[in-house]
């Protein structure tokens, strides 16, 4: 192993050793390194394949910015695309190289690169929109399918994450410079901060590069210690490290990641990651500043770098990617790399910079040449070459001629940029700096400040005053700052984008966005094609819409850009960047509500003798519910179902219904509001009576349907469907609030408060009777739809007389702490009779029977009473009620409207089932005129043979007639258009 | 995520709240006396502006009161908050504050920047 180590940092821990695998071989790493740098030590420089052409990529940056070093870690957790130069390492971690195949030193799809052509900009909309669509779904979509794509999902969602909610008046992202001294200005004042990093030290740019060496004359890091101190002791300032602030919403609303198992294999019993939700007053963004690249030929070969990027790995992470680099500038900002060369006695290889001598700052000149280091002024590097990573470059100086340097490494720096990403997304304008060649903010959208090179200031000088300006608004400590600082202080960058090609060839590229594989030839292409506009460029070529979003190019772009159409680069404009910041996993965001957690489960209070009775559940809404009791592990389903409907209309069947919405409605105007909120009438209905009742939109279409009981013109209970429960309580409250203020009139729900259990069949007089002896349940004393209170055992009981299967029944309303014992009374009386639990599928086979809907799912919101011929329940001499008006609008009386039928096959032996097509004719031509579908189809026990109800155009009209369903395989059968009722149409089992 | 000022609980959280639509919106009086025309713009015309609007919440998952507010829908940032009972706050108090993100003419949407 070559000795790339450099002791002299702080972060790395050199005698903790730690292994760990990369494409299946043995690496060892120190603690504190990322993949990046433990591969760097090991001299990995190969570590993927690019995104479209499979090009051999190497790691670009040291940082969150990265745009190719994308790996897969191999565990139950199974993370894709997690960036190497941000993951920490630990003990026995597997990483995997990502997007090749069948290995990365040999990848088949690099033949993409040379068919390059046929994959230039405008590819995927020109194959969907072209003449030749065929041809994708053929040859294109099967091809790119296998190549394409990042990293492998986890199998499993195993990841833990919780959420955690904060209310603080600022918060400050990011930890470096600017961020401490903003919180040490606030330290001790009537404010909660919080101070945001994502690192795992806090310090920035005094832990990544040699610029700063002293402040208030004490070593950076001696600085820094005792910062971090006193922002402990403080009472007001909490830190939050290893966390990424990922979005900036609305009204200061932040959202944050923090990964719980930093350089730590992560445990399935405890939390992985937090995602922070952040509200707060004021906003310091104090995030710093991004370098970004430059394009020339084949710039995206394994062993070129970004320089700051390299700097960063020597003094953050201990380890010198390589000891003979060459560094090509525009800008003063690489200055300190030379510096931290030379103070580790490493001489660049060539110094290159597209200024002139006289540009170059001083100090580096006077370096550079005291060094002795090869120096190129007004100089270019027109090209890189190399197989699978960089074995030489070729320079253009200023009098054009070229020369061939060999080297392993190239740093590259194109200038840097604020970090504006979350400023962008907090709605803040941005400002082109015609001198420092970069968007920096302007406007700020909300209570937003930027701080240090993140508002674009870059100047060390300047820190002091910056601060103490702009956070003047919060009565502050007072900033004194002395920044020794070992290079120019001064920012100056000279204008280059890209370098012109040196020569051209099927495998030479220039690329201006390495994740998404665009090339500078794809943005002229774009261009002449005529999508000029810098959003429609954008989507048109893919640049920057990478995870990374070009945080290292994307400004790049726009100066080519701006070149081309001979613009300003303020006129081509910006495109917008999104959140999150960078990926974050659908695990963080989902926390807890996963699985059983996703959705409230609300149960029965009986919900455990169901399951100790071995009932098949169905999810209603929220609730869990009976589907059907099978008598063995045998039975089916269908067999359960033919049993228990059987069963009920021959002995008795009971029905836990605790799940039916409950509200009870009280108050002097409670008749009156009844009166307007459902289309019946309460007005003449004796106290002790109940009613079958609807409820409308105020556009006239079913919205609800339930019991109304009325105990006095001052108290009704109603119940609602199980799903429609709390939506008919939000429109009575809405309608009590907002327009009829003036009715004394109170609601509530007591759905949860009251068990209910509906039990029918021709000897439920009987077991009634046995099970509360003492109640006359003879049809005098106790008629159809009447209900009464009686105590029971010192509980206070309802029952009414009512049914939805059609045989004589009662529904028993119990509290729901006494309803198990009811439940088993009712059980244990029953059975000499052979009464037997059944569930919901049988309840609606048996309502279907007699033509009873569903609302949900016979109507669908486009459904009127009329329409489900149901005109009795309209009180038609009442004034008002939600919706009246609408069944007489020139829309709802229309004949032709989808109304309410009973279906049958003719051949008894055909099988009709829900969602079947209804038409008129036999044979099936398209296009097929929509008359209507069957809503509800079962198979009958009592007729042997399947029938349904459906809404068909003008369907009442249609009764007596034939017609055809549709089958899924383009077939029709036979049908009799009936009325929707199929048992006892007089009703007398009901009423017996 | 905006953040709403309920008048009976004090700032919440947006997720506690439903968005009602356009407020002031009266339903109309003895029903069956209007046009269809009318009746028809009762129940399904909203405006939908860009700009100031009269708008509907209840706290569903608080107090469960509805009460209206006027929001720009341009900026999201709410102007006031009022009781059902509270006058409606006239237009020309708001004026002067129409301000989009990106300095957008009041109608219209997308990047201004990008249009010019
Ligand atoms: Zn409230």
């Amino acid at each position: 192993m070559i000795e790339l180590n450099n002791q002299n940092s702080p972060f790395i821990h050199f005698h903790q050793k730690i292994s760990f695998k990369f494409d299946g071989i043995k690496y060892f790493g120190y603690k504190g390194d990322t993949i990046a740098s433990a591969l760097f030590r090991n001299g990995i420089k190969l570590i993927g394949r690019s995104f479209k052409y499979h090009r051999p990529r190497g790691i670009y940056t040291c940082g969150i910015e990265e745009p190719n070093a994308l790996v897969q870690i191999i565990s139950e957790y199974s993370e894709p695309n997690v960036r190497a130069t941000v993951k920490k390492i630990y003990e026995g971690m597997e990483v995997e190289s990502q997007n090749r195949w069948p290995s990365l030193d040999f990848d088949i799809g690099s033949i993409n690169n040379v068919f390059s052509p046929l994959f230039s900009a405008g590819f995927y909309y020109k194959t969907f929109m072209g003449p030749h669509k065929s041809f994708w779904k053929k040859i294109y979509e099967p091809v790119i399918r296998k190549a394409a794509g990042l990293g492998k999902p986890p199998k499993e969602f195993k990841a833990i994450s919780s959420h955690l909610h904060h209310n603080v008046d600022i918060v400050i992202v990011g930890g470096g410079l600017n961020g401490l001294l903003a919180a040490v200005s606030l330290l001790n004042t009537n404010y909660d901060v919080l101070l945001i990093e994502s690192d795992n030290q806090l310090g920035g740019i005094l832990n990544n590069s040699s610029k700063i060496n002293e402040i208030n004359g004490k070593p950076s890091q001696e600085w820094i210690k005792e910062t971090i101190e006193n922002i402990e002791n403080s009472k007001n300032i909490k830190i939050l490290k290893n966390t990424l602030v990922t979005t900036y919403n609305y009204i200061n609303h932040l959202i944050a990641v923090e990964d719980k198992y930093v350089g730590a294999k992560p445990t399935e019993d405890k939390v992985n990651s937090t995602l922070h939700k952040i509200r707060t007053e004021h906003v310091i963004l104090s995030n710093g500043h991004i370098e970004r690249f430059l394009s020339f030929q084949n710039n995206d070969l394994p062993g070129i770098m970004l320089g700051a990027s390299f700097e960063k790995y020597i003094c953050r992470y201990g380890v010198i990617p390589s000891k003979e680099p060459v560094i090509f500038s525009n800008n003063s900002n690489s200055n300190s790399l030379v510096q931290t060369l030379l103070e580790l006695n490493i001489k660049p290889k060539a110094y290159i910079d597209s200024r002139s001598g006289e540009q170059i700052e001083g100090q580096l000149f006077d370096l550079i040449r005291k060094n002795d280091i090869p120096l190129y002024t007004n100089a270019q590097v027109k090209a890189a070459y190399g197989n699978k990573k960089l074995e030489k470059i070729i320079v253009e100086d200023s009098s054009g001629g070229t020369s061939e340097i060999a080297t392993d490494f190239l740093c590259v720096s194109g200038g840097i940029n604020p970090d504006v990403h979350l400023f962008t997304q907090s709605k803040g304008l941005l400002d082109w700096d015609e001198k420092d060649l970069t968007y920096k903010p302007s406007t700020p959208f909300q209570n937003t400040i930027t701080l240090g090179s993140a508002s674009g200031q870059f100047n060390l000088e300047e820190v002091e005053n910056e601060i103490n300006k702009k956070l003047k608004i919060f009565s502050p400590n007072k900033i004194k700052i002395k920044i020794k600082s070992s290079t120019a202080n001064e920012y100056q960058i000279q204008k280059l984008w890209e370098v012109a090609a040196h020569k051209s060839s099927m495998w030479s590229k220039s690329f201006i966005d390495l994740q998404n594989d665009v090339t500078t030839k794809d943005i002229r292409q774009a261009i002449s094609e005529g999508f000029d506009r810098i959003e429609h460029l954008k989507r048109f070529t893919t640049n920057s819409m990478g995870t990374d979003q070009g945080k290292i190019s994307s400004i790049n772009a726009l100066g080519i850009v701006s070149d081309l159409l001979d613009k300003k680069v303020n006129e081509v404009g910006t495109t917008i960047y999104r959140p999150p910041y960078a990926p974050l996993s659908f695990a963080a965001i989902a926390g807890r509500n996963s699985y059983e957690f996703y959705d409230p489960e609300r149960k029965s209070p009986i919900h455990q003798w169901h399951i100790k009775n071995g009932a098949v559940f169905e999810d209603v809404g929220q609730w869990k519910r009976p589907w059907y009791f099978p008598n063995s592990k045998s039975e089916s389903m269908h067999d359960a179902v033919q049993r228990e409907s059987k069963n009920v209309r021959e002995n008795a069947g009971v029905l836990d219904g605790s799940t039916l919405g409950k509200i009870e409605i009280k108050g002097k105007d409670a008749l009156n509001f009844m009166n307007l909120i459902y289309t019946n009438s309460f007005t003449k209905m004796k106290p002790g009576s109940a009613r079958y009742a609807l409820m409308l939109g105020e556009d006239g279409m079913v919205k609800d349907d339930g019991i109304i009981c009325k105990i006095s013109d001052e108290h009704f209970i109603a119940t609602t469907t199980t799903g429609g429960a709390a939506n008919v309580l939000a429109c009575m409250e809405e309608y009590a609030q907002t327009e009829w203020p003036n009715l004394k009139v109170y609601m509530n729900s007591i759905t949860e408060q009251f068990a209910t259990f509906n039990i029918s069949g021709p000897k439920t007089r009987e077991i009634m009777s046995k099970v509360f002896s003492e109640i006359d349940f003879s049809n005098e004393a106790f008629p159809f739809m009447t209900f009464q209170f009686h105590e029971f055992e010192k509980t206070q009981i309802r029952i009414m007389r009512a049914s939805f299967t059609g045989e004589m029944g009662y529904e028993i309303y119990v509290p729901a702490s006494s309803a198990l014992k009811i439940w088993e009374r009712i059980h244990e009386y029953g059975k000499e009779f052979g009464l037997i639990p059944y569930g919901t599928e049988t309840m609606h086979l048996l309502r279907a029977e007699k033509g009873y809907i569903i609302v949900g799912q016979d109507t669908d919101g486009s459904i009127t009473p009329i329409d489900l011929g149901l005109n009795w329940m309209i009180g038609k001499n009442k004034i008002d009620f939600l919706g009246k008006r609408s069944l007489t609008r020139s829309d709802t009386v229309r004949s032709d409207r989808k109304q309410l039928v009973g279906i049958m096959p003719t051949n008894k032996e055909d099988q009709i089932q829900e969602g079947q097509h209804i038409l008129l004719q036999e044979t099936i031509e398209t296009p097929v005129p929509m008359l209507g579908h069957i809503t509800s189809s079962y198979h009958s026990p009592t007729m042997g043979h399947t029938f349904g109800l459906a809404v068909i155009k003008d369907g009442h009209s249609l009764i007596g007639t034939k017609a055809f369903a549709s089958t899924s395989d383009q077939k029709t059968i036979p049908i009799d258009i009936v009325k929707p009722i199929f048992y006892d149409e007089k009703n007398e089992r009901l009423v017996s | 995520m905006l953040v709403i000022d309920c008048p009976y609980c004090g700032p919440r959280d947006q997720s506690e709240f439903s968005n009602g639509g356009e407020a002031h919106v009266k339903r109309p009086d003895g029903s069956q006396d209007i046009s269809d025309r009318e009746w028809g713009e009762y129940v399904f015309i909203r405006s939908n502006p860009k700009g100031l609007f009269y708008e509907r919440w209840v706290h569903s998952h608080g107090c469960r009161k509805w009460f209206n507010c006027v929001r720009d829908t341009s900026t999201d940032e709410i102007l006031e908050i009022y009781k059902l009972d509270d006058p409606q706050p006239p237009l020309k108090k708001f004026e002067n504050k129409i301000k989009t993100p990106s300095g957008e003419p009041d109608v219209g949407s997308g990047n201004f920047t990008v249009k010019k």
